[in-house]
């Protein structure tokens, strides 16, 4: 056991003492303390812009020279399209429209005019680098204001303009008898925040593992402690750190989000009820179980290189089996309900990525969970007894790379 | 009491790396390993430390299994390996801890040994950056800082300089002096020679030669006699049917055909009043004798 934490503590501190271990993280902290802030340096260059008159305000101005509209224009006002409107009736030139333009005073404008009993609608902004149509809701907004005023000149009675403007109630309903909800983008985040933080996490054992059989320190290592003790240790120690490393990322995201982020920011993307302290708790529970079944596999393959050139060719195997288990667990996740999502939650290569999210949806059953916690519990168990078993036997080839044949070979071999 | 090794062997497939090896090392000194490269050394030093699994035979300690409940050992492996990117002091430490020391007595232990074999400066440096000497000077300290009762010792002078050998062949010496029992693997038979009062020669896996140095070297009968004078003799070393093989200012390397005819030589050279100012019979050196047993 002391030999155990010994080794632990001595992986921990290689490991995070390293220089890239070092600026690789302060990279990743310095990504989510920018992302949180993307809203505010967007308002920083925006509010730059409007500084300049404090009467342009993202403003539209409608000139309608020739009072088309009877003076109904004002009613867009009303309509919530997120930016004020001006209406004209004074008799603007394309000219007098970029004077305004280019002074700040608005951001764009419409001219409206009739040629020859056609009404036509011109859409002047700066540059139309960015713009492909004139923006739907404005079109929208005027056609029905436009609408309006021609249906209040028919004199008809307020039902016969009710049955004109029906208010329709829309419901969604599913077929499925299984409550579906999720926030879909935190899934998917989530999904890959949880592949990349085992995978790379577990990547750590076994290029520390191929470290100590290039430099040769291996030979006297073994000596000094059982080979069991020196992977069980090194995959604790690459785990705690790893699981520090989320804990860091987390907490400094929390932190950003209660410093640079608006209330209310989210509400559209995320339902935050849905992020409960039982969440937390099972997501670290499939992130440590997911960790020790690659972490344990990555161990074995480790072993059975010397040279470092062969590491990544070594490592191959277990990283097809991890992309298998990410996007089966990716795409299955559109649809939550299938046989297939289930059996994702449930094959321990892929329900780490998966069974978080059917928690956070409120499909996935106590008995689901415990399955696949069982089968987890149990892959680890033997892929550790394989892994310490290969590893004490192949340590000390220092010739060529071992195959699959070598290593079942070597498994059988007292 | 001491180590045992008693008819061991070890197969990889159908190849016999060790066959049926067997030698004892009863008293403290330094005991020589030898052999050709790929002889089974390293195989035999491994199954001794537990580190590979011997096939047939038995290894003890005292009368127990050579683990590491039941000797504390040291061992400076022929393959040399360091933590490249971690600092001297870090990794010393590490290996002192998994050998149950203490830390205050671990730290005390690494600052004797490093002032003792001079590379004390390079303490808080990573191991990249010493010189493969120095880098084998901190495995050493590896192999002894914990005090082990067993050192295993393979090639230890290999890649050293002068200065540095003549260092650790003082700390052997020392080791020795302490009542350490090494077993040392080189192919520097003037080492083995220096050091070694017991020695075992391997030769494809099979022992060929064991037992004690002097003892060995005294069944083999001396070769040449060597006479420095201030006379040439050259006319008494042809009386007696001698092949003069050198003479450099009358110091002569003589061929002789036995003993009690060279001791003839010198009784003559006495009697006639020829000054002797040194004379010798050389019996075979160690490397005569290993190069003999494993070419046959």
């Amino acid at each position: 056991m002391k030999d155990l934490l010994t080794v632990m503590k001595f992986t921990m501190k290689d490991l995070v003492t390293r220089k890239s271990f070092i600026i690789s993280n302060l990279i990743i902290l310095g990504i989510i303390i920018l992302a949180f802030n993307i809203p505010n340096i967007i308002n920083l260059f925006t509010s730059d812009k409007e500084s300049g008159d404090s009467n342009a305000n993202q403003t539209m101005l409608i000139v309608d020279a020739e009072n088309i509209f009877e003076g109904t224009l004002e009613q867009i006002n009303n309509m919530n399209l997120g930016y004020p409107v001006k209406v004209s009736n004074e008799n603007l030139s394309f000219e007098d429209i970029k004077t305004k333009i280019d002074n700040k005073e608005i951001d764009d404008a419409i001219i409206i005019s009739n040629k020859n009993g056609q009404i036509n609608l011109e859409y002047i902004v700066e540059n139309l680098v960015m713009i492909t149509e004139v923006p739907e809701s404005i079109v929208n907004a005027i056609t029905a204001v436009y609408t309006n005023l021609q249906i209040s000149k028919l004199g008809l009675t307020p039902e016969q303009l009710q049955s004109l403007a029906p208010n329709f109630n829309f419901e969604m309903k599913q077929t499925e008898q299984e409550e579906v909800a999720g926030n879909p983008i935190v899934m998917m985040l989530m999904s890959m925040v949880l592949f990349f933080a085992i995978y790379y996490t577990a990547y750590q054992v076994s290029a520390s593992i191929t470290t100590e059989k290039t430099s040769k320190i291996i030979e006297t290592l073994v000596t000094s402690t059982t080979p069991r003790t020196i992977v069980l240790g090194k995959t604790i120690g690459v785990g705690i750190v790893g699981l520090m490393q989320i804990v860091v990322f987390v907490a400094t995201a929390l932190i950003c989000s209660a410093l640079f982020v608006e209330e209310g920011t989210f509400d559209g993307l995320i339902d935050f009820s849905k992020i409960t302290p039982f969440l937390g708790i099972m997501t670290i529970i499939y992130f440590v179980l997911g960790y020790a079944v690659y972490a344990f596999l990555y161990a074995l393959t480790g072993s059975t290189v010397s040279k470092p050139e062969d590491v990544q060719t070594a490592n191959g195997p277990v990283a097809i089996i991890a992309v298998i288990g990410f996007y089966l667990a990716y795409f299955t996740m559109a649809n939550p309900t299938s046989e297939l999502n289930k059996l994702a939650a449930i094959l321990p290569i892929s329900s780490p990525f998966c069974m978080p999210f059917r928690i956070m949806m409120g499909i996935a059953t106590n008995q689901e969970m415990l399955i696949s916690i069982v089968i987890m519990l149990v892959t680890i168990f033997i892929v550790a007894k394989i892994s310490v078993r290969i590893y004490s036997q192949a340590i000390l080839n220092y010739g060529t790379k071992i195959t699959l044949k070598d290593m079942v070979n070597l498994y059988k071999s007292k | 009491m001491g180590l045992k090794i008693e008819k061991v062997s070890k197969h990889y497939g159908e190849k016999t790396a060790v066959d049926n090896i067997s030698f004892e090392v009863n008293e403290p000194g330094v005991f020589g390993l030898l052999g050709t490269n790929g002889a089974g050394k390293t195989t035999t030093i491994r199954m001794m430390l537990g580190i590979l699994k011997k096939d047939e035979g038995e290894i003890t300690w005292n009368g127990k299994p050579v683990e590491r409940k039941n000797v504390i050992f040291g061992y400076l492996p022929e393959e040399r390996g360091i933590y490249p990117k971690i600092k001297i002091y870090d990794q010393l430490m590490y290996f002192a801890e998994l050998k149950g020391m203490k830390k205050e007595e671990a730290s005390k232990e690494i600052d004797y040994w490093l002032g003792r074999l001079k590379v004390e400066e390079y303490k808080n440096m990573t191991a990249e950056k010493l010189s493969k000497g120095n880098q084998q000077k901190v495995q050493f300290i590896t192999a002894i800082l914990h005090d082990p009762e067993l050192i295993v010792l393979d090639e230890p002078f290999s890649g050293l300089d002068p200065v540095n050998t003549e260092l650790l062949k003082g700390i052997i010496i020392e080791l020795v002096e302490k009542g350490k029992y090494i077993i040392m693997s080189s192919h520097q038979m003037t080492s083995i020679e220096e050091f070694c009062s017991n020695v075992v020669i391997i030769n494809r896996g099979k022992t060929v030669l064991k037992g004690n140095l002097k003892e060995i070297k005294n069944t083999y009968p001396a070769k040449t006699l060597e006479i420095n004078t201030k006379q040439d003799i050259s006319s008494y070393i042809k009386e007696f049917g001698m092949e003069i093989e050198k003479n450099i200012d009358n110091n002569y390397v003589i061929n002789i055909n036995s003993e009690p005819k060279a001791h003839e030589l010198i009784k003559k050279l006495v009697s006639q009043g020829i000054e002797i100012d040194k004379f010798e019979l050389k019996k075979p050196s160690l490397n005569d004798i290993f190069i003999e047993k494993v070419s046959q």
